[in-house]
């Protein structure tokens, strides 16, 4: 019997969340917190409206925690879609698609060798897996991904950028994502 | 064109949320009822769940962690702290909140009694009031020149029993600076208090009221 939460599998501390267990949920944005606020920033581009991404994301999930289904996916992927849609809502909301990256903010670099563990060697791994299956996209496939999932552009929002078709968009985000797939799953591009 | 074919080509928008909500509910009624696109959308799943972890990683600030942990530890407790937080504004009203009392009345209207008490406010916000009026079991807050909210803040209102405060509905006043909210089972509430909470409002409050209706 597990004596320390900290030994626990993220499915059982989300149990423990779900009784309203409020340091299991503090492990929770432990593990998964960093992860989401490098998303929210890189699809932001601020600080400030990343950190606001992230509060938002994890009140709606500590309040909303009974709605999780471990038969639908992992804790951390779960949180990451919260933490999407959140951004993805902000992004539309306010309309700052002339923000980003050419006003990035300074944000303190994660320490590369912060914990040692066998997860954190394992996320790495994953990263690297991820940026090699993106790379081996022809260009136009993954930059209508990325203006996707972290521009938060619409389909036709990223057909009228592009100057292309939607019939075309559509297909290279599909055509896109199942090379990902087979180069992430299968090993094979 | 059969809505299969309208909407087969929707999977990776709707993985990648580049559809618009329009076209995602339209998808979406579609996927309930089409197995072959439920099994494309399983299939191409495992790819969109690993973008994030392409992204550069940074450490978050930790004040995001001590902010977030203070509203979490508040909610975890629904059951005891409207009670210690509550003793504050009824003993404190009076001299903290020290604002307008702009008038107080019971009006008779055709028989039925409609009965209209002034709200108290706080004195930062100098030029706000309102009334609340009960007729009927029917309750109505009607506050003006309160300050817009920023950020993903709005405003709550809690019916107080005893010495309990029970979330209430919460609302929002615009650039006008104008709220009015409907409210059921004020006639057995001993007041009507107004506070800030995050967005989608909360379990117990986070502030002393900043607006008072003591019943």
């Amino acid at each position: 019997m597990a004596h320390d939460i900290r030994d626990l599998a993220d499915e059982e501390v989300m149990q423990l969340v779900q009784q309203g267990d409020p340091r299991a949920f503090e492990l929770l944005y432990d593990r998964h917190g960093g992860a989401s606020f490098s998303l929210a920033y890189r699809m932001v581009g601020k600080q400030a409206a990343a950190e606001d991404v992230v509060q938002e994301a994890f009140l709606s999930i500590w309040r909303s925690r009974l709605r999780y289904d471990k038969t639908r996916g992992s804790v951390r992927t779960w949180v990451l879609g919260i933490v999407h849609n959140r951004a993805v809502d902000g992004l539309r909301r306010s309309m700052v698609h002339e923000r980003r990256r050419e006003t990035l903010d300074v944000v303190e670099e994660r320490h590369e060798a912060r914990e040692r563990t066998d997860v954190e060697v394992a996320r790495r791994e994953e990263a690297r897996s991820v940026r090699g299956a993106l790379n081996t996209l022809p260009d136009e496939q993954r930059r209508t991904i990325e203006l996707a999932y972290f521009g938060g552009y619409t389909q036709s929002e990223i057909a009228t950028l592009l100057e292309e078709p939607l019939g075309t968009v559509k297909g290279r985000m599909r055509l896109g994502l199942d090379k990902m797939r087979r180069e992430l799953v299968e090993g094979v591009a | 064109m059969t809505d299969h074919a309208r909407h087969q080509d929707d999977v990776g928008a709707y993985l990648l949320d580049a559809l618009n909500d329009l076209e995602r509910q339209s998808f979406e009624r579609h996927l309930r009822g089409c197995g072959e696109c439920q099994e494309e959308l399983a299939r191409l799943r495992p790819a969109a769940d690993a973008l994030p972890a392409s992204v550069q990683q940074f450490e978050p600030p930790a004040r995001l962690k001590a902010a977030l942990m203070e509203v979490v530890e508040r909610e975890a407790r629904p059951t005891e702290l409207p009670r210690r937080r509550f003793t504050r504004p009824l003993a404190v009203a009076a001299v903290l909140l020290l604002g307008l009392v702009v008038g107080f009345g019971v009006a008779q209207l055709g028989g039925d009694e409609t009965r209209t008490v002034a709200a108290t406010v706080d004195k930062a916000m100098p030029q706000a009031g309102g009334t609340l009026d009960i007729k009927d079991g029917q309750a109505t807050l009607e506050l003006h020149d309160m300050p817009e909210l920023r950020g993903p803040r709005v405003y709550q209102v809690w019916l107080q029993h005893g010495d309990q405060l029970m979330p209430a509905r919460t609302f929002e006043v615009g650039a006008a600076g104008t709220g009015r909210v409907q409210l059921r089972g004020v006639e057995d509430a001993d007041g009507v208090y107004v506070t800030r909470e995050p967005r989608g409002g909360a379990q117990v409050p986070s502030e002393d009221p900043i607006v008072s209706v003591p019943l």
